[in-house]
């Protein structure tokens, strides 16, 4: 009785032992929008640095022993894209976790396919404040809420002098429509009128809205767009007198691919560009590190934020999982809730979890599972054809590296 | 809106008498055996714009229904909108502003005409061929980044115009050839069902196109220089008649125009008059027109209609491809860039009538100007543009209701 007692138990811990050991390689999962309409400049800049953070992580010897193998989607930056992604990465590629992720519409679909199949993911570049408000176990994000940066665009505005009224231009999206409102809030709080016009997330042609903003006369214009949409809208305002050397303009981050930006945009000189992470001169060894393999297998003058958010977001589950000592969700989970990392964006914990919630630590559910202070910084162009790497930081005063130069005025 | 009532009382207005309008004079006409084809169109204008004024006068006349009376009472259905609009949303910028009135109708003939352009290509290979091409998109696209390549990449110093004569060269063969090797099949009963099979294999190209050229070429957004810039101009002194600058054109301190969009406008003019004197003064053209009549009386006559739909096919593809050549200065350009304009060269051709060279032209137009006025008008500024879509699918479903045929569509 006691030795088929052993050999029945031997057999099932067997037989169950794969489901908590390692399968060889382990695959992580990618997100990134590779084709139109989603931001093609974003998402393959989110590829390469996912790549250079597996080659890293298997140089260092893999994770439990097995090579790691990185499986990158292309999610086109539409949801039902996205979530259909998420199933196949996790069904058919057998991932662990995934990483990555641009659009927030793509995200908010996409995590509650993960979240019910017990993936953990780490959002790298998604706002959206819902993608953590909705307090989901497997779901982690190290990029900025879209509340917080709203904020900062709004103190930003407060600070230029004589803007009074200022045009919002979001796309139609699960970033741009919340981020408009919470940019509104943001500035009338700060006493500047405004007003919202938004716009479909392919749109190529902005003739008619521009004839439109300039009909409203504002004393600046803040860009909720990502992508190429961004592009087209500063040519095209440019070439209309509306352009950001004509009025204080904020572009969205992907101006900050500068080859890509001056290609398509050249007149978009003096364009303020938010940028999430350290900036340059408080870099860490990690962030140097990244941004030498970054830049030499790209040949791009700097790393972007989202660059450097998508390595991030594979570092920080590589750790997770080396802590963890396995590829279980849950146990991913809970390495992932206390974990200290260092990576290319600075410290990152995610403070506000399961053991302290969001009630108790005084804190927004937006706060839950969620790296509470990336940094948050406006840029700007001050030359034509000027690399990303020189861009001036001109707010907050804290990361401030030269005075913000203010067209029209 | 600060009086919405006069608008929805308008609207209600146009649609009752518009509806008894359709119904009433249709049987008038058909009671005294009179033609019936445009009494219900003429019905539905005249009640809509007059009501029982106009109404009662023309079921007692029953007139002959000219083109003076298939025109005139629109334009009084558009009179009747117009106010109702402005008394019921005075504040709103099209009705304050006459300069930015100018600026948006400016701006969506141009865009209108390049929108024609693409459709007018669409609408030769369905008049010839009988077909639709569900890859006239990624020509569009091909044309743009050829023009790219060739003025950025290949040969930095050549001129514009050399790009756009081999962004068409290209566009024409390839289009030609993929004629040959795919759509004889139709010609001669090889495939059980011709239409299934073009829908199918063009969609193939589509694909196919698309991404060969993102293998190719990357998935990153690309744009040309403008063709031509701009010395900075005023005349007077002040610009008050014109002032240029480097990329943008105002005429009259009102209209203002950026001068890659106004050269892609200006090009398309110009292709579009060279196009009609290749219809209707060169031998290949008169032949297009006669295979598309009369299949088989031009057979008859000497013409190769296996040629002309080689022919029309390629025509159709560089029409496309031009108007992506010069729209390429204009916008940022990516593999994708094609599945938008194609959609709205679909809604311009049922819109214009399918197979109408002419009515894809003016459809385009139609078009252009009704997005403009409608991102222009639309009361709430938050969803002004995101609605560009849906403008010309209302109109194309009012158009439909109206006359299935579309604007210069043939009775089948």
């Amino acid at each position: 009785m006691k030795t088929s007692f052993i050999l029945g138990a031997s057999a099932l811990a067997l037989l169950s032992a794969p489901a908590f050991a390692a399968d060889c390689p382990i695959k992580l999962g990618g997100l990134a929008p590779l084709s139109a309409p989603g931001s093609v400049t974003g998402g393959e800049a989110m590829r390469d640095a996912m790549k250079i953070a597996v080659d890293d992580i298997n140089a260092a010897g893999g994770l439990l022993g097995c090579p790691v193998e990185l499986v990158v989607v292309d999610t086109e930056g539409l949801p039902e894209r996205g979530a259909a992604v998420m199933e196949r990465l996790i069904t058919q590629d057998g991932v662990v976790a995934v990483g990555g992720g641009y659009h927030s519409s793509v995200g908010i679909a996409a995590k509650d396919v993960a979240d019910g199949k017990g993936i953990p993911v780490v959002f790298a570049e998604t706002w959206n404040d819902q993608i953590t408000a909705d307090r989901q176990k497997y779901i982690f994000r190290i990029a900025p809420l879209s509340s917080e940066v709203s904020k900062i665009y709004a103190q930003f505005a407060a600070t230029i002098p004589e803007v009074k009224k200022v045009v919002i231009l979001a796309e139609n999206t699960d970033y741009g429509l919340p981020a408009s409102e919470e940019t509104k809030a943001g500035l009338e709080a700060a006493g500047i009128a405004s007003s919202t016009f938004t716009v479909d997330i392919g749109t190529q042609d902005f003739s008619g809205i521009i004839e439109r903003i300039r009909a409203e006369s504002p004393d600046m214009i803040i860009q909720l767009l990502t992508g190429e949409a961004t592009y087209n809208f500063t040519q095209q305002a440019a070439e209309a007198g509306m352009g950001p050397g004509d009025l204080p303009m904020t572009c969205d981050q992907a101006a900050l691919e500068s080859g890509a930006f001056w290609q398509n945009v050249p007149d978009g000189n003096l364009c303020f560009i938010n940028a999430v992470g350290l900036p340059r001169a408080l870099y860490n060894d990690k962030t140097n590190a990244f941004v030498a393999a970054y830049t030499s297998a790209t040949g791009k003058s700097a790393a972007e934020s989202y660059a450097m958010e998508a390595y991030d977001s594979i570092g920080i589950l590589a750790a997770a999982i080396t802590a963890a000592g396995s590829t279980e969700g849950d146990a991913i989970v809970t390495a992932l809730e206390n974990i200290t990392y260092s990576g290319t964006l600075g410290e990152i914990t995610f403070p506000v979890n399961s053991s302290n919630p969001p009630e108790a630590a005084g804190k927004t559910p937006n706060f839950w599972h969620q790296f509470p202070d990336p940094a948050v910084t406006m840029v700007q162009y001050q030359e034509p054809n000027q690399l990303a790497a020189d861009a001036v930081v001109v707010f907050p005063e804290r990361y401030k590296t030269g005075e913000a130069i203010i067209s029209g005025q | 809106m600060d009086h919405p009532q006069f608008f929805f009382m308008a609207i209600l207005w146009m649609v009752i008498w518009g509806a008894v309008g359709a119904v009433m004079i249709r049987r008038a006409y058909f009671a005294r055996d009179l033609d019936v084809t445009q009494a219900r169109a003429v019905g539905v204008a005249v009640g809509a714009a007059t009501g029982p004024f106009g109404l009662i006068p023309l079921y007692l006349k029953t007139p002959e229904l000219t083109r003076r009376w298939r025109v005139l009472p629109w334009l009084g259905v558009a009179a009747v909108f117009t106010a109702a609009f402005a008394l019921s949303d005075p504040d709103n910028v099209c009705v304050t502003s006459g300069s930015f009135v100018a600026s948006q109708v400016t701006n969506g003939l141009i865009i209108g005409t390049i929108y024609g352009l693409m459709a007018l290509g669409l609408a030769l290979i369905f008049s010839i061929i009988g077909i639709v091409s569900f890859s006239h998109g990624e020509f569009y696209m091909i044309g743009g980044m050829v023009v790219y390549y060739m003025t950025e990449v290949w040969l930095p110093g050549a001129g514009p115009v050399l790009a756009v004569i081999f962004a068409c060269v290209v566009t024409f063969m390839i289009g030609a050839l993929f004629e040959r090797a795919f759509l004889t099949p139709i010609y001669d009963g090889r495939v059980e069902r011709p239409n299934e099979y073009a829908i199918l294999v063009t969609f193939g190209l589509a694909f196919f196109l698309q991404y060969l050229v993102q293998g190719l070429s990357g998935a990153n957004p690309v744009k040309a220089r403008p063709f031509f810039e701009l010395p900075k101009t005023n005349i007077p002194e002040d610009g008050s008649i014109l002032a240029t600058t480097r990329s943008n054109i105002t005429l009259f301190d009102t209209i203002s125009v950026s001068t890659p969009r106004l050269t892609a406008a200006v090009i398309s003019v110009l292709m579009l008059g060279l196009l009609i004197w290749f219809l209707y003064k060169t031998w290949w053209g008169k032949g297009l027109r006669a295979v598309a009549q009369d299949r088989q009386a031009a057979a008859v006559a000497g013409i190769n209609p296996k040629v002309m739909n080689m022919v029309a096919f390629g025509l159709g593809c560089m029409l496309a491809g031009l108007a992506g050549a010069v729209l390429v200065q204009a916008f940022s350009w990516l593999p994708q860039t094609g599945m938008i304009p194609a959609l709205r060269a679909f809604v311009i051709i049922v819109l214009g009538g399918l197979g109408s060279l002419p009515g894809a032209f003016i459809g385009g137009l139609l078009l252009g100007l009704i997005e403009a006025t409608g991102v222009g008008c639309m009361p709430d500024p938050t969803r002004a543009a995101a609605y560009l879509p849906a403008y010309g699918m209302i109109v194309l479903t009012l158009v439909l209701l109206l006359k299935p045929t579309g604007l210069f569509g043939k009775k089948i």
